[in-house]
């Protein structure tokens, strides 16, 4: 009994010491060993009874308190999220443009769903709900990210298809077409180029001439006329700087 | 010889196409021939090789194997269809699916009865070959794997057909495979792939000789089905095979551009039993040899390297003439360029555009032999894309540029342009008149008012055309009946004549202001391969493919003296034995006793005031002449004055002016666009 009002005592003391820290309590702790030689106090009953009652409706305020703080944090992320959203969001008409092309899908409603309800279930632990914003998040990256693909798709949406239906005999002639250009110059075949050919046959002429791609003019035109134009541009480019 | 300023057009970009199969016809001594874009051509080899007709091709229509029925011609091609042709219209008669997929080979019997067709789904369908039609008749029972070759045997009962990695034998009568002989697959570097028979010849004595893409050439005993002899030719594809007609050579085409002879003979003189025996190797082409054939007195191959070379095999014959001359065929025996004489453009003929350009100008002046140097570069003006799937099959620029028209099988397109210094419109004439449906030559009069337009059977169509409207005038037929295709045009300057060459020999000459035959020249038995009317004389001067030229005067309606006494006197042999024919005729504005003429190696200047060689004087004597003193040269020269500066030609054009346009087409630039040949390893390369 003592011992227990002495306990009683030790915290009265801290009450009266520090009241809010859990640190306090601990030195409180420590300071209530320290007059161990003291006599007891007289404790009344309702006094105790008070201070119990005190202590867990601050329990239960703490609690409330702490939900309140979290409840203000999922809001504010919630905004921050909305707003992000908005910004990111694409020109209404081409959104318009999607969702009258691409049904709605389900998961996307079901997002909207979990956002609305959010704030009637504030009850669930705090490292859950963090959890859940998360995996929240990671939806709506993934429903971007969706969208951007939806867009890139609507975009190369011009695959390329014949207006006329490819015909079995076309189909069938494009493999036989294959078939011979494979066998002729596929892999394993072993061909070479036409410059190697004249090269090799000017090596064993008895008069040998510069290469072909010097002598005939027309050859590699288009490469010719790509490293003029560059030419051109590089020579404009070291003209700007020197100037 | 006169002194020319000389336009060197190098900007002709013509470039054939690959040769993929050849037929050759004994009885009527024609070679069908056809390209890789479905291109077929015709070359008469009792007229001097002479490309006598050309059918164009068509987008849609590959042609992997061509083959004479009689006088009938037919093809099939990877678009699984068999096409019969209209060789006096020049275009397909009829077409028809064998609904077996793409068409490897086509192949006829001795008889001309039937064609056997084989198919990339492993049939060889039988047709019967009726009047103006062919029958499906039977299906040989099916098998894994395409048909790539045919060959039937003489007596019309047997088929030998090469697939992969297999020949077959089928009984025609009742459509079973009686032997099945395994091809071997080769090294082990070519293990693993199929290995494909290209080609395959079913003798008479029941050998199947069969060539393959691992580069054998086998002998096998068909009524046995055993290998008899291989020969291993090549690293690469043998691709084309053919026998004599008394099958005792066969030639082989192989991817190396070689061709290869066997002959059937004792391999120890005199006694002995005869064997197919490897005799000789020529190498006349770069690339891929896809066809060869064997007629006998020569070798006739064509390939990817798109030239068709007749390689003779009398070359034990000591005296070099016409007929052991080894001969390449690279460009058309037609022109296929127009030229504007007064606005000095040019109208390049592809298969699938056309091509304006204007030549460049130089108002400098030099001493022979010197290059001006260019105040205006040539120019493109102009691309014109066909319409449709069918290739252009002519083309004509008029004189004052004003006017274009090509023609395709089908259709005829008129064009007005109108060229100032730097501005170009093009308006197509949408109302032509409705016999203009299509056209094997085409042609404007000298003052451009009115088109030519060489038609069906032989018919030549006159319209008359004017900044409004265009207007059918009148419609030339010949009075000899003939139905053969016109092939050449040439109006006279003055507007009143027209002469028409046929591809029966036959030229004809209309009145163009009365609008009747005027009269016929007496037929010569070679083709016309150019000819042209003089624009101060009206005499009309022809060449024919085995380079006789006449000179016909219309007035009179007889050949003139000159031309009697070059008869009389003859040609020279040297000109004689030309390689190519002449394809095109001009004259020299300035000097109305010169006439120019053109093959692919020369342009000749003939002069009608000189002396006519005869065969003991020297031919080409140019340069002697130079040599000589002024009164020795005089007694020296002779009419034909060649020059061989610029060669190979395509074409050749005077100018209004008296300049020259040579059209040149190096054959290296063709050279550096062929497809891939072969690696060959040469030894210190």
């Amino acid at each position: 009994m003592a011992k227990k009002q002495r306990g009683k005592t030790g915290t009265l003391m801290v009450k009266q010491k520090s009241k809010k820290t859990a640190e306090n309590l601990h030195l409180g702790v420590a300071s209530s060993e320290e007059d161990d030689d003291e006599a007891p106090e007289e404790v009344t009953f309702e006094d105790s009874k008070a201070v119990a009652l005190r202590s867990m409706r601050e329990a239960i305020d703490t609690a409330r308190r702490e939900k309140e703080l979290l409840k203000e944090k999922r809001r504010k992320r919630q905004e921050l999220f909305q707003e992000q959203k908005k910004r990111k969001l694409l020109p209404d008409d081409i959104l318009d443009e999607i969702g009258s092309s691409v049904p709605k899908k389900p998961k996307a409603s079901k997002v909207q769903v979990e956002n609305a309800g959010d704030e009637e279930e504030v009850s669930s632990s705090g490292a859950e709900e963090s959890e859940e914003s998360h995996t929240d998040e990671g939806i709506e990256k993934g429903k971007k990210k969706k969208k951007r693909r939806k867009r890139r798709s609507l975009m190369a949406n011009c695959s390329v298809t014949r207006l006329k239906e490819q015909s079995l005999a076309s189909k069938q002639q494009q493999s036989a077409l294959e078939f011979i250009q494979s066998r002729l110059y596929g892999p394993g075949s072993n061909r070479t180029t036409v410059h190697e050919l004249l090269s090799l046959q000017d090596k064993r002429a008895p008069n040998k001439c510069a290469a072909t791609q010097f002598v005939d003019k027309q050859w590699g035109a288009e490469k010719k006329e790509k490293a003029e134009k560059f030419k051109k541009r590089w020579k404009n480019k070291q003209g700007v700087e020197l100037s | 010889m006169g002194e020319f300023k000389v336009h060197r057009v190098r900007f002709f970009d013509y470039m054939p196409t690959g040769i993929r199969c050849m037929a050759f016809n004994s009885k009527t001594e024609r070679l069908a021939l056809a390209r890789q874009d479905g291109t077929v051509e015709i070359f008469n080899f009792s007229d001097n090789y002479f490309q006598e007709k050309v059918i164009p091709g068509n987008d849609t229509r590959s042609i992997e194997t061509v083959c004479w029925v009689g006088e009938r011609l037919f093809t099939a091609g990877l678009n699984g269809e068999i096409t019969e042709y209209d060789l006096v219209n020049l275009r397909p008669k009829y077409s028809m699916d064998a609904f077996g997929g793409p068409i490897w080979t086509l192949a006829c019997n001795a008889q001309g009865t039937r064609i056997a067709v084989g198919c990339e789904d492993g049939s060889v369908k039988v047709f019967e070959v009726l009047e103006e039609k062919i029958n499906f008749e039977k299906n040989l029972d099916r098998q894994k794997g395409r048909v790539v070759s045919l060959s039937w045997h003489s007596s019309g009962t047997q088929i030998a057909a090469g697939m992969l990695d297999m020949i077959r034998i089928f009984d025609v009568q009742s459509g079973r495979a009686v032997q099945r002989m395994l091809v071997d697959r080769g090294t082990t570097a070519t293990h693993r792939r199929e290995c494909v028979v290209w080609s395959v010849v079913f003798l008479s004595d029941r050998t199947v000789v069969s060539g393959d893409s691992a580069g054998k050439v086998q002998v096998w005993d068909g009524s046995m089905g055993i290998l008899v002899k291989t020969h291993l030719v090549s690293k690469w594809d043998i691709l084309c095979l053919s026998v004599s007609q008394d099958e005792t050579s066969l030639v082989a085409g192989t991817s190396e551009g070689t061709v290869v002879q066997f002959q059937f003979i004792s391999a120890t003189l005199g006694e002995g039993d005869k064997e197919w025996v490897r005799t000789r190797t020529f190498k006349h082409h770069t690339h891929d040899v896809r066809a060869v054939l064997e007629l006998q007195r020569s070798i006739v191959s064509g390939g990817l390297d798109t030239q068709l070379v007749v390689r003779p095999l009398l070359d034990k014959v000591d005296v070099k003439s016409y007929d052991t001359a080894l001969r390449k065929i690279h460009f058309p025996h037609r022109s296929l360029v127009s030229c504007a004489e007064q606005a000095g453009l040019l109208l390049f003929q592809f298969p699938a555009h056309l091509e304006l350009w204007r030549l460049g100008e130089s108002d400098s002046h030099g001493c022979p032999g010197d290059r001006l140097p260019v105040k205006r570069k040539p120019e493109k003006l102009l691309q014109l894309k066909r319409k449709g799937e069918e290739h252009i099959s002519c083309s004509a620029l008029s004189r004052c540029g004003g006017w274009l028209a090509y023609s395709s099988v089908s259709s005829v397109r008129l064009f007005r342009l109108d060229c100032h210094s730097n501005h170009l419109s093009i308006v197509k004439i949408s109302r032509l008149p409705k016999v203009l449906s299509s056209a094997h030559q085409l042609c404007f009069s000298a003052d451009s008012s009115k088109l030519f337009a060489a038609s069906s059977h032989a018919t030549v169509h006159v319209i008359s055309l004017s900044q409004s409207e265009c207007k059918y005038v009148h419609t030339f037929k010949p009075v000899s009946g003939c139905t053969e295709s016109v092939h050449l045009l040439a109006p006279s300057a003055d507007g009143a004549w027209l002469a028409t060459a046929n591809r029966a020999c036959e030229i004809h000459v209309y009145n163009l202001h009365k609008l009747k035959p005027h009269c016929t020249v007496p037929v010569y038995g070679s083709c016309p391969s150019a000819m042209a009317i003089h624009p101060t004389t009206n005499n009309l001067l022809m060449v024919h493919a085995d380079h006789q030229i006449f000179e016909f005067s219309i007035a009179e309606r007889r050949y003139t003296d000159w031309s009697r006494k070059l008869q009389r006197e003859g040609l020279h042999p040297l000109w004689i034995g030309r390689d190519t024919p002449i394809t095109q005729v001009n004259f020299n504005p300035h000097k109305p006793t010169h006439f120019l003429l053109q093959d692919m190696y020369m342009f000749c200047v003939i002069d009608q005031s000189l002396p006519l060689p005869d065969r003991t004087t020297q031919f080409y004597n140019q340069l002697t002449l130079r040599s000589l003193s002024e009164e020795e040269r005089q007694s020296r020269t002779h009419a034909f004055k060649i020059c061989k500066k610029f060669q190979p030609l395509l074409s050749m054009h005077t100018l209004e002016d008296g300049a020259l346009v040579m059209v040149e087409r190096p054959l290296l630039d063709i050279t550096t666009q062929l497809p891939a040949p072969v690696r060959q390893k040469k030894f210190a390369t």
